[in-house]
């Protein structure tokens, strides 16, 4: 029992050096309204199906007609547009990151049914994206008021989770795949969309303002663990 | 052994002592049934896993059985697969089977049963059928789970080109179901209400991820499928070979097939069997593995390479001899020793391949990147080879190869070695040519020489011998030495004649001397220039062969002509040799090249034979002449060109082009009609001398405009277009006139200076000043009366002989104060022609408006007109009707200006008009003034004054009564 708690303590340890080392990899903008700019446009970017949904969907040979309709988003899946809008910032932003580690996650899955190598390359360069818009979160989170500690949020509550069990079939994993995707990009456009919503009214009543100038590593907006409250069924896109 | 089969068969004899005793008790015969069926799937490879066994046998007992198996699909009726299967079996052995389904065994139900019997010659007696088996049944569809449809098989894989079979289960009855493959509908066959079934027959390589297909229902959005990934077919390896380096390791290799063309590989494994030794290896690498031969000598191998993937297996096999698949390694310390300038021993060392084993060795020498020899050898352990008839001074590679001289496999690889031979005296005389000038009584004798070839030079030229001999004087040697790599020198000699000997000189000795001779002749006779031809194979030359000892010919020419060092360039030929090409890659289109051929005498001094010129290829002209133009007359000029050098154009001028523009339709002789390159038509002169330089162009026409240009052509064509030079042509009478308008110029000016210095006695003569009344005599007799103040005569003191008023609109009647004040009427008091037929008492008025041109034509005195003139004279003043207006302007003007109270009526002296302003009535018979009464009487009105009733105006027909 006690070399358990030891394990678990080393492994806290080494996540939580791993986890603060994200924000320091890189250098942080100090001006709100350009990395909010910057993440209204690397959203945009990432909206797109020709970055993932489009290849993959040649390339597993979905693209019949009587196939393409169920490479729909499952409902559950992302979070719909309305729960982010009724998110505040640092939920929304803690969602977010949640989101999109996920999807970093399922993305390796996919790569194994990827076969070409410029596909391939498509699909790193949205691993990529992936990472940066991730930092840039981090960045963000350290630009609004009431942050806390951490930066990393765990993992919880609704958001894209890893497949929970393995689908051995392969066609069936295909669709879920396509499906993913799917809402992959429809998850970014209304990421873009709500970043767009904080550009243009920058201190609406659930959101706080922006501070500028903050002193990095301080006051880093905390995406806790109080986001499990947030309920599954409010992010169902209607 | 023979004991243990004595006990076996007394045990079986005992056995069926029993079972006859049994079966005699029983009336059942004994039979070996198959117990404990049990059936089992695997439904990635549709496969029926059955196993059983048989209790009935004694121990240790072996018996050969056959098993027939059947299996029902749906329902037990429905048999569909018999098969008998015979194995050995022991009591309470597990026995396997298996079976593969095509149908997916999710899509129906299965159900298996056996029987089994004895199938061994030992006991004949036991051969018949045991009972069935009950059936076993196998439903995979109760286990599939609650989902509403399923396909199958999942994740199959196949080769391209096999069949399958696919099938859908449907919970639900209502339901259509329809099936796609990559997007195409297929039609199956309903093998129960929920399950439909669809064969593949040859299926395609789609892509790599898989065939897509699903079924889906018509309501909902119930959608299912699978994938099927079809391979390529798996391919058996090729070009399979094994050899030996060293007889320890066998070396095998192999070209794998192609690969399976899907995303998850299929894991190939190639395994390399030997039949003699029964080993068995995996290899590690797709292409190719080791073997280790076996130290007991093992001569004969028989290889069996079995590639393998999930789908299939291939095998490829080699049968060898060891010795005879030696590929020997590279030879080893190769040197190349005892280097001359003609050989060299090359030597080399190989590795054993056996005790008794020879090497067939193959050495190339290569020169210059040729293979110039080839040479085998054989060799045990140690080679060696001497290389002769080699080059001095020229560097060779050496290499060698070698394979097994018994049973050639392959060569090794080369081993190579370079090296270069030593040097030797050069074998060549140098080619040595002169040019010979005489500067200042002294001969400038120019040597050039041709380097050696590598091959005559045999090693680095060090330096040139230049021996002067002294033809003269025999005994006087001069040694000149010219580090190489001079080409030539210049000696300044005296008019003596010389025999030069030239050699070249390495570090290991002297060439052959060249001679050459000069004599106190420089030998440039004056020979006549020929013209040649030149070719792309370059310039054919030709001389006449010379009557005397000739040793020899040279050609020589400049390959740079423009160039103060023209690069000189000779070939020497032979006595009997009369022609040859001259060719050179310096040749240039356009550039003149001047070639001599010279003889050489006996005692080597040149000659000049030939002198030729041409052209490699000709051009057209460079440039235009300047043409000068003369003679210019109104028939013909002449145009000049002399400084024009035609020498110097890229080809030989064979005339020259006269280009002439004129307005004239038809072309003068000597011409003809041309079209020029902007499409205008001249007229074409062709001069065919190239050495004329003027030409008359002639029978021009007087005053006309023509346009000239000229322009050289040789044979490739004309020279530039240019500009036209414009010349008019003068008239034809210019010349007269010129004669004739000068001297009349003259003579008038002449006559005007005349004039002028004599003006004052023309005046007299012509004009003479009218007399001024103030100093008339008259006046003094006035002045001698009571009036002082009067200085003019007043009208009162006239008597008139009559009023005529001869202006009077026709018509109407008007009176004076009716007139327009702009418009004033005149009275005119003339004397009537009849009281006035001769002669009368002349008067004079003062005269306001005094017209001299007209008082100077009409002299206004007593001078006689003659009635000839009068028209002329008239006309001044009445000919155009403005001319009363304007004059009455201004006497209207005048006569305001004179006091009224002085006044009442002035008069105006007039030159009396015969018509009233119009000319279409002239007066047939106009009366003629009187003498001296030209001077009409006139009346100006003034403004306002109401006309008296007595005078009225007169029309004209009126007034011409």
């Amino acid at each position: 029992m006690r070399a358990q708690l030891m394990r678990r303590t080393l492994l806290s340890l080494v996540l939580g050096l791993l986890f603060l080392s994200t924000p320091a990899m890189g250098s942080c903008l100090d001006n709100y309204q350009e990395l909010l700019g910057q993440l209204q446009k690397l959203a945009d970017f990432m909206q797109h199906t020709s970055m993932l949904l489009d290849p993959y969907i040649s390339i597993q040979g979905l693209d019949k007609d009587g196939l393409k309709k169920h490479c729909r988003e499952r409902p559950g899946v992302f979070p719909s547009k309305d729960a982010l809008q009724r998110l505040s910032r640092q939920e929304f932003l803690q969602i977010l990151n949640t989101t999109l580690g996920h999807v970093l996650h399922r993305l390796r899955t996919l790569q194994k049914d990827i076969p070409k190598a410029q596909d391939l390359e498509k699909l790193n360069i949205a691993k990529l994206n992936i990472r940066g818009f991730k930092n840039n979160i981090h960045c963000m989170a350290q630009l609004l008021p009431g942050s806390l500690e951490k930066t990393e949020p765990t993992p919880t509550g609704p958001g894209a989770s890893p497949s929970p069990t393995p689908i051995s079939d392969a066609f069936q994993r295909r669709l879920e795949g396509c499906r993913f995707l799917h809402g992959y990009h429809r998850f970014m456009h209304s990421v873009g969309q709500v970043f767009r919503e904080w550009g243009q009214s920058p201190s609406r009543s659930r959101r706080h303002s922006p501070r500028r100038g903050l002193r990095k590593g301080k006051h880093r907006t905390h995406l806790s663990s109080r986001n499990k409250r947030l309920m599954p069924r409010e992010w169902l896109p209607r | 052994m023979a004991l243990f089969s004595a006990f076996q068969t007394t045990f079986l004899l005992a056995l069926l002592s029993l079972k006859t005793y049994q079966s005699e008790v029983l009336s059942e015969p004994l039979s070996l049934a198959p117990e404990s069926l049990e059936v089992s799937i695997d439904s990635a490879r549709q496969c029926l896993h059955l196993q059983w066994s048989v209790h009935n046998l004694a121990y240790h007992q072996e018996l050969k059985m056959v098993f027939q198996i059947e299996i029902s699909r749906i329902k037990t009726s429905n048999v569909i697969w018999v098969e008998n299967y015979s194995t050995i079996v022991k009591r309470n052995q597990v026995l396997r089977w298996s079976w593969e389904s095509k149908l997916p065994l999710e899509c129906a139900k299965h159900s298996v049963r056996m029987r089994g019997a004895v199938d061994d010659a030992q006991v004949p007696e036991l051969r018949f059928w045991s009972n069935w088996t009950s059936w076993e049944e196998v439903d995979v569809q109760s286990s599939l789970g609650h989902d509403p449809l399923f396909v199958f098989p999942k994740d199959k894989l196949v080769e391209e080109g096999s069949n399958v079979t696919i099938c859908y289960v449907s919970r639900s009855h209502q339901n259509n179901i329809s099936c796609y493959l990559e997007g195409v509908r297929m039609h199956g066959e309903q093998l129960d209400p929920n399950v439909c079934v669809f064969h593949l027959k040859n299926v395609p390589f789609v892509r790599e991820t898989g065939t897509n297909i699903y079924c889906k229902a018509d309501q909902g959005d119930v959608i299912k499928g699978i994938v099927l990934f079809v391979s390529k077919v798996f391919e058996e390896p090729k070009d399979f070979s094994c050899e030996t380096r060293d007889l320890k390791t066998l070396n095998c290799t192999w070209v794998p097939g192609s690969d399976a063309g899907l995303l998850t590989q299929l894991s190939q494994s190639y395994t390399l069997f030997e039949s003699f030794s029964g080993k068995k290896t995996l290899c590690k690498h797709k292409s190719w593995c080791n073997w280790e031969v076996s130290p007991d000598s093992q001569e004969m191998y028989n290889f069996t390479l079995t590639a393998e993937n999930y789908l299939r297996k291939r095998s490829v096999h080699l049968l060898f001899s060891l010795t005879h698949r030696v590929h020997p390694m590279a030879p080893f310390n190769v040197f190349v020793k005892n280097v001359s300038a003609t050989n060299a021993t090359m030597t080399w060392k190989v590795h054993s391949i056996g005790n008794y084993s020879t090497l067939l060795c193959q050495i190339e020498l290569y020169g210059e990147g040729k293979v110039i020899q080839k040479q085998n050898v054989s060799v045990k352990v140690n080679g060696k080879h001497l290389m002769k008839k080699l080059e001095p001074s020229t560097e060779y590679a050496a290499q060698v190869r070698c394979a097994n001289a018994n049973h050639f496999w392959k060569w090794s690889e080369w081993t190579r070695c370079n090296f270069t031979t030593a040097e030797a005296a050069p074998s060549e005389a140098p080619d040595v040519w002169r040019n010979v000038k005489s500067v200042q009584g002294h001969c400038v004798v120019t040597l050039f020489w041709k380097p050696l070839s590598k091959l005559q030079a045999n090693g680095k030229i060090l330096f040139y011998n230049v021996v002067l001999e002294n033809l003269d004087r025999p005994s006087t040697l001069k040694l000149l030495s010219i580090p190489a790599p001079a080409n030539g020198t210049e000696l300044t000699l005296d008019q003596c004649s010389y025999q030069i000997h030239v050699t070249a000189n390495n570090s290991v000795g002297t060439s052959p001397a060249s001679v050459i001779a000069v004599s106190g002749d420089p030998g440039n006779k004056e020979v006549e220039e020929e013209r040649v031809k030149g070719t792309e194979d370059g310039f054919c030359l030709s001389w006449k062969p010379q009557p005397g000892d000739v040793t020899g010919y040279v050609v020589e020419w400049c390959e740079r002509p423009g160039d103060p060092l023209c690069d000189v360039q000779w070939r020497n030929l032979g006595p009997n040799t009369t022609s040859t090409v001259v060719s050179s890659d310096a040749f240039r289109p356009g550039v003149r090249y001047n070639f001599r051929i010279y003889g050489i005498s006996t005692e080597r001094i040149p000659y000049l034979l030939e002198k030729k010129t041409g052209y490699s290829q000709e051009l057209v002209p460079s440039d235009n002449p300047q043409v000068l133009m003369s003679n210019l007359t109104s028939y013909s000029f002449t145009l000049s060109w002399k400084d024009y050098a035609a020498e110097s154009q890229p080809g030989f001028v064979q005339g020259y082009s006269l280009y002439l523009k004129s307005k004239a339709a038809r072309c003068l002789p000597g011409s003809e009609k041309a079209v020029l390159s902007d499409d205008s038509i001249c007229c074409k002169y062709k001069i065919d001398n190239p050495k004329q330089k003027t030409f008359v162009v002639e029978n021009l026409q007087p005053a006309s405009f023509y346009e000239f240009f000229l322009t050289p052509y040789t044979s490739v064509g004309e020279g530039p277009q240019g500009a036209f030079t414009k010349v008019t042509t003068p008239d034809e009478y210019s010349h007269i006139l010129i004669r004739i308008t000068l001297p009349m110029i003259f003579s008038i000016l002449l006559i005007m200076i005349l004039c002028y210095l004599k003006s004052q006695w023309m005046k007299e003569k012509c004009y003479p000043d009218i007399p001024d009344p103030y100093k008339s005599s008259v006046l003094s007799l006035i002045k001698s009366k009571e009036n002082p103040r009067l200085t003019i005569m007043n009208v009162k003191d006239c008597i008139p002989d009559a009023i005529e008023v001869i202006n009077k609109q026709e018509g109407t009647r008007k009176s004076l104060t009716e007139t327009e004040p702009t418009k004033p009427t005149y009275l005119y008091l003339l004397p009537t022609e009849k009281s006035h037929s001769g002669p009368g008492p002349c008067i004079c008025f003062e005269n306001f408006t005094y017209n001299q041109a007209a008082s100077d034509s009409v002299s206004c005195g007593h001078v006689p007109v003659t009635p000839k003139a009068q028209p002329s004279q008239l006309g001044l003043l009445t000919s155009s009707e403005n001319g009363p207006k304007a004059l009455g302007k201004n006497y209207v003007n005048s006569l305001g200006e004179i006091p009224a109270g002085e006044t009442n009526l002035n008069y105006v002296s007039q030159l009396a008009s015969p018509m009233c302003g119009d000319k279409s009535s002239l007066p047939t018979n106009p009366p003629e003034p009187a003498l001296c009464s030209e001077y009409k009487t006139q009346m100006a009105i003034p403004m306002g004054l109401t006309s008296p009733p007595s005078i009225t105006l007169l029309d004209e027909g009126e007034h011409d009564h």
